[in-house]
């Protein structure tokens, strides 16, 4: 355990000395959050609902995007794709180390620093326009958003590691993350709430992993889902964790089985 | 005991055959053939305890992918290797405690904070108790000389300091079997002989296996007593490094410089080649020869100096090359 306490630390502390290229990743994410609330807030005055959502509830979604963007849809999947295409994992792969668990931790040194500036980003936004913004008192709900919140970021790390886990067979590129990211932000109401669909197409959505990592948690901490309900999606999302845990582990097997460090 | 075995090792590549030009770059989005390579072809060699081993050979000889079989990084295709009894490529956790890869090229350091905390990494990688951590990490700062490098972000420090910080991230664990693959490669020569140096005093101390691939033939002059030659994956020399070295130079080249202008004819008739200022020239004689021919080439010619060098490593193994 304590290697993985260690890898933990000193990807937080090499995080933190990359101070530029961490401000301007924030920076793209405040731009998003702005233009998305701006938009919103155009759409919606005058209205006192929009698909169900309160004026309040559709502000408050889009900062909770903030916050599951920067800390459930963060990962470190193109440097796993470098690491396996340059061969660098090579370095890891002699050492007594479980390469997922390290990743893991990785994973989560990022999405803590993440979490921190999506927090400080989301305050001073209250602060300085004061936006209407839903408070969920609940304890029972706000536990439901936690445990939600943490199983959709394992959910996405297992997806985004099965994705980036493909660059053992597609050498020269990262052409499957990229399509990845796209896709995902998309499905998991990291646009948009996904109400905005199209039925059909919501239906489809609601039978894949994705929508647990977005818009589930945020409708839970918004109190449109019932806690009964809730609790029932966790579950499935539990079980699409475990799935996809099983399916990423099974192809960084046969990935690793068939690598050809670069080379000879 | 054996340190390495390794038996009928062979080692086969599917590569992806690049048509030139923009049409096949365009092609192979659609279409792709694809070729076998034998990157290692049925070889078999053995390294004792504490034995210090050179690995030569030209680019895509083999020589990379075999030390990447050896560390459990590639399954070979057929053939047995066991490596301190164990089979690499199962990865069992005793076994990686028990070894180090260090590839030049590649660095296992964190670039943008210092390398203590790389080493503080490996250290709980390991499993080292703080007291041996502590042993190890003191020790390989006294012999690398990495006391000023220590707290220095990585991507500050120059290649040499790097390297010596690489090795001692690779060896905080004391493996017994050490693969190294370029230690050398891109250092000035001051930082070669202190990395050499301390390939030699680890292995010493140690007792550890030490493999080596290396294109410097100083490194294997100094380091390796044994050689194992690789050409286009099959190993075509497994011994010693001066026997070879005789064994290939059986002639030895006696240089003269002239005080004075000697024709052309008379450095051709004893069959010696003019050098490209014409101010002296040289002539490949068999070893039994030597004494016999430079004072013939003494009294027929006005000498301002002679010298009898042995033919360089580097020729040898063009020689060796050449020949197979």
């Amino acid at each position: 355990m304590k290697k993985y306490l260690r890898a933990y630390l000193i990807s937080l502390q090499e995080t933190l000395q990359r101070r530029s290229s961490l401000v301007m990743d924030r920076l793209g994410g405040v731009a998003v959050m702005l233009s998305l609330y701006y938009f919103w807030k155009t759409l919606l005055s005058g209205r006192p609902a929009f698909l169900g959502y309160s004026y309040p509830q559709m502000l408050t979604y889009v900062l909770g995007m903030n916050i599951l963007r920067s800390f459930a849809l963060t990962g470190r999947g193109w440097e796993l794709v470098g690491e396996i295409s340059s061969g660098k994992i090579s370095s890891y792969l002699v050492r007594p180390l479980n390469y997922h668990g390290y990743a893991l931790a990785l994973d989560l040194s990022q999405k803590t620093v993440h979490l921190f500036a999506a927090l400080l980003e989301i305050g001073a936004l209250l602060i300085f326009f004061h936006p209407p913004f839903y408070l969920q008192k609940s304890v029972a709900a706000m536990s439901l958003f936690i445990g939600s919140l943490l199983m959709a970021s394992l959910l996405f790390f297992f997806l985004e590691f099965l994705v980036s886990s493909l660059a053992f067979w597609t050498s020269e590129s990262g052409g499957p993350l990229f399509f990845f990211e796209l896709f995902i932000q998309f499905a998991a109401g990291a646009f948009f709430p996904l109400d905005v669909l199209p039925r059909l197409l919501q239906k489809g959505l609601s039978l894949s992993p994705f929508p647990y990592l977005v818009f589930l948690p945020i409708n839970i901490y918004l109190g449109r889902v019932g806690q009964g309900r809730a609790l029932q999606d966790l579950l499935i999302s539990f079980v699409w964790t475990v799935v996809f845990a099983a399916a990423s582990l099974h192809v960084w097997r046969k990935g690793l089985a068939s690598y050809s460090a670069e080379g000879g | 005991m054996n340190a390495i075995e390794v038996n009928s090792l062979q080692k086969e590549y599917q590569v992806f055959d690049r048509k030139p030009g923009l049409g096949g770059s365009i092609g192979s989005v659609f279409w792709r053939e694809w070729k076998n390579i034998k990157a290692v072809d049925s070889i078999s060699f053995r390294i004792g305890e504490g034995e210090l081993v050179g690995f030569l050979g030209a680019n895509g000889a083999g020589k990379t992918t075999t030390l990447k079989i050896l560390s459990g990084l590639l399954t070979p295709t057929s053939g047995n290797v066991e490596v301190l009894g164990f089979e690499p490529w199962r990865r069992e956790r005793e076994f990686q405690k028990q070894i180090s890869l260090v590839m030049g090229q590649r660095t296992q350091l964190w670039w943008e904070i210092p390398a203590q905390e790389t080493f503080r990494l490996n250290q709980a990688i390991y499993g080292l108790p703080d007291k041996q951590y502590r042993e190890s990490l003191d020790e390989l700062v006294e012999m690398l000389d990495l006391k000023d490098c220590l707290a220095v972000p990585v991507k500050k420090l120059s290649l040499g300091q790097r390297m010596r910080a690489e090795l001692a991230a690779a060896l905080l664990h004391r493996p017994k079997i050490l693969l190294l693959d370029e230690p050398t490669l891109g250092l000035d020569v001051v930082m070669q002989k202190k990395v050499r140096e301390f390939i030699l005093d680890y292995n010493k101390k140690w007792k550890a296996s030490i493999l080596l691939t290396s294109h410097n033939m100083a490194d294997l002059t100094a380091l390796c007593p044994r050689v194992l030659i690789l050409e286009k994956g099959k190993l075509i020399y497994n011994g010693n490094l001066e026997s070879l070295v005789r064994q290939y130079a059986e002639n030895k080249i006696i240089r003269i410089v002239f005080d004075g202008d000697v024709p052309a004819s008379a450095i051709a008739a004893l069959g010696g080649t003019a050098d490209s200022q014409k101010t002296g020239m040289w002539v490949s004689v068999p070893r039994s020869e030597v004494s016999k021919k430079a004072a013939l080439l003494l009294s027929s010619f006005p000498v301002a100096d002679l010298t009898i060098e042995e033919a360089s490593v580097d020729e040898i193994v063009r020689k060796i090359f050449s020949k197979s």
